[in-house]
């Protein structure tokens, strides 16, 4: 059963003096996110990703649509209880140290008395924060400040946790720790809603992976399915490729390019690799190498986004 | 205790300001300054002395000279807290809704109207705290050193504490709609001035012009919004009656409280209206 489920959400902000000038920021997003995955969200800058996560927290209202987080409308300070989240470039008070902001965030979501000076203290040190929870946070480098807010984010132990580029900042180890501490809380059971624009991150730890792109989902799957392309190989030849081989191989293929001793070919089916290559021999070249050829994530990214532009 | 939480750390964001911190030093000189300069002759224990000097009442009235100093105290304390409680709180609403902070806020289960009520509520606090520390502190040397003490005088910081809570309802609502803390603090330094002009309309505005709607207008602004000037006027009354100026000898009139009351309900009502429809 989806633990969020939104239903055909718009979002058109209005801006200009008198409101005329109107800018659309979701068009007719659908989705849904399973109980315990960890989703991803991806998109170019202005793609209305951050408004979709606000729109979810009730920060930003909905044009029309709706959603329903834990069998809940959007709205309802019950599903709160069971949000944690984690905004980008958040800012919190700087006469604070490390350990009075968790406190006082701790308060805001209702725990009180040693239940919340322990849970901020094991926060603290989950994200290796313990040696400077005395010191102000005026005093914190930005990756300890994302750090901080990530235990801000877990203090009531969320069902479901929002994280809008929760490694901005953090350094490789630190971004590292991040990813495993997200897998663990996966592990829990949590649902986690990614918006990152470190694609090679979503991809490292994503179960399913939704592109916006100008306010539409443009695809939503698992990596792997966004990834998959029609099956492509590359063949290595000891020669350069003649026309007369290339029209001989040709009906075989979907797609055909030459790059320099190199072949890429589409095909429908491994049947039809088989033929290509006996046509290549049948030509007196041998096969020096032969390679299956995937996208990465960034690279079906870019290429989703590109296709759509045109479109 | 979730409202609490936002209403306390309201509260230290508040006396930490600097403008606060030197009302506070401030404060505490006028307090040390008393305790010096006031005393009782040896004489005449009757006779209050000024730096060892017999204090000798001039036409003061039905007034005694301990309520003349307290009355001057309490209403120069309380216009100077005006200004440096608008300077220094003003631009906590603002920055409770700046980006990268309104949004951690509203993700916790809070609801919005609660959640500017307490930060409202903790502005105030916050000047409330340093005043009533200048209150009692004063108090405290009045009643150690000369045997006084006046209950009124106490009551009547409370009063101003209030009318300050009330007139905050001015600074929320241009906080929510303008976001900016310089725009505030403007726009409630303009409208102490306003509420000085409206509260004695009849003797300049009125003369301004001479039609009737013209001074209805007037009339409904001052009764619409709340009346600043006219309540820290009748905090000072509490104490007692002052025998000279424009307002000598009036009685304490709790009637500027009850309509600031209901134009401040109102005006705290429209902010959260406005606070709740807004997305960030």
């Amino acid at each position: 059963m989806p633990i969020v489920e939104t239903t055909s959400i718009f979002k058109t902000y209005r801006s200009g003096v008198f409101k005329r000038v109107t800018v659309p920021a979701l068009v007719d997003v659908s989705l849904s996110v399973d109980s315990g995955e960890i989703f991803g969200l991806l998109g170019p800058n202005g793609a209305g990703k951050t408004t979709f996560i606000k729109i979810l927290l009730s920060i930003v209202h909905p044009t029309t649509g709706g959603a329903t987080i834990l069998g809940e409308t959007l709205g309802s300070l019950k599903i709160k209880e069971k949000i944690g989240y984690l905004p980008e470039n958040h800012r919190y008070p700087q006469f604070l140290t490390g350990y009075q902001t968790l406190h006082f965030f701790g308060g805001l979501s209702g725990l009180t008395g040693p239940a919340l000076r322990d849970r901020a203290l094991s926060l603290l040190d989950l994200v290796g924060l313990s040696e400077w929870k005395k010191v102000k946070i005026k005093r914190y480098s930005k990756g300890m400040l994302q750090r901080l807010g990530l235990a801000q984010a877990l203090l009531n132990d969320p069902e479901i946790l929002f994280l809008d580029e929760p490694t901005d900042g953090v350094d490789p180890v630190g971004r590292k720790e991040i990813r495993d501490l997200l897998k663990d809380l996966r592990k829990q059971g949590k649902t986690i809603f990614l918006n990152s624009h470190l694609l090679s991150e979503v991809e490292a730890i994503s179960d399913r992976v939704a592109i916006l792109n100008k306010g539409k989902v443009l695809k939503v799957g698992t990596v792997s399915e966004i990834t998959s392309r029609a099956l492509e190989y590359e063949l290595r030849l000891d020669k350069t490729v003649s026309e007369s081989l290339k029209s001989l191989i040709l009906p075989h293929t979907t797609s055909l390019k030459v790059e320099g001793t190199s072949l890429i070919v589409g095909v429908k089916d491994q049947e039809a690799l088989n033929t290509i290559i006996d046509r290549v021999r049948s030509e007196g070249i041998h096969l020096a190498g032969l390679q299956e050829r995937k996208s990465t994530l960034e690279e079906s990214f870019i290429e989703l986004i590109q296709a759509k532009g045109q479109a | 205790m979730r409202y609490f939480a936002m209403f306390l750390l309201t509260i230290r964001e508040a006396v930490l300001r600097g403008t606060l911190l030197f009302y506070f030093v401030v404060g505490n000189c006028i307090i040390l300054f008393f305790a010096f300069a006031l005393g009782l002759s040896p004489d005449d224990p009757s006779m209050i002395t000024f730096f060892g000097n017999p204090l000798t009442p001039r036409n003061l009235g039905n007034i005694n000279p301990i309520e003349f100093i307290l009355i001057q105290v309490q209403r120069s304390s309380s216009s100077s807290i005006l200004l440096f409680g608008v300077f220094a709180v003003a631009g906590l609403i603002p920055s409770m809704l700046e980006k990268g902070t309104v949004e951690v806020y509203l993700s916790k289960p809070l609801s919005r109207g609660a959640l500017l009520l307490a930060r409202s509520f903790g502005a105030s606090a916050g000047v409330a705290v340093n005043l009533l520390y200048f209150a009692v502190g004063v108090w405290l040397v009045f009643g150690l050193k000369l045997g006084v003490w006046n209950g009124n005088f106490l009551l009547s910081f409370v009063a101003v504490c209030a009318s300050f809570l009330l007139f905050f309802s001015i600074v929320a609502i241009a906080g929510v709609i303008t976001k900016s803390a310089g725009f505030s603090i403007m726009l409630a330094f303009l409208y102490t001035f306003f509420s000085s002009a409206l509260e004695s309309r009849e003797m300049f505005l009125f003369k301004i012009w001479g039609n009737e709607i013209y001074h209805s207008a007037l009339d409904v602004l001052y009764y619409s919004t709340p009346q600043l000037s006219s309540m820290l006027e009748n905090s000072s009354r509490i104490i007692g009656n002052l025998p000279i100026g424009p307002n000598a000898n009036q009685p304490f009139d709790p009637l500027p409280f009850v309509y600031s009351l209901l134009s401040a309900t109102v005006l705290y009502a429209l902010s959260i209206r406005y606070f709740s429809k807004q997305d960030y």
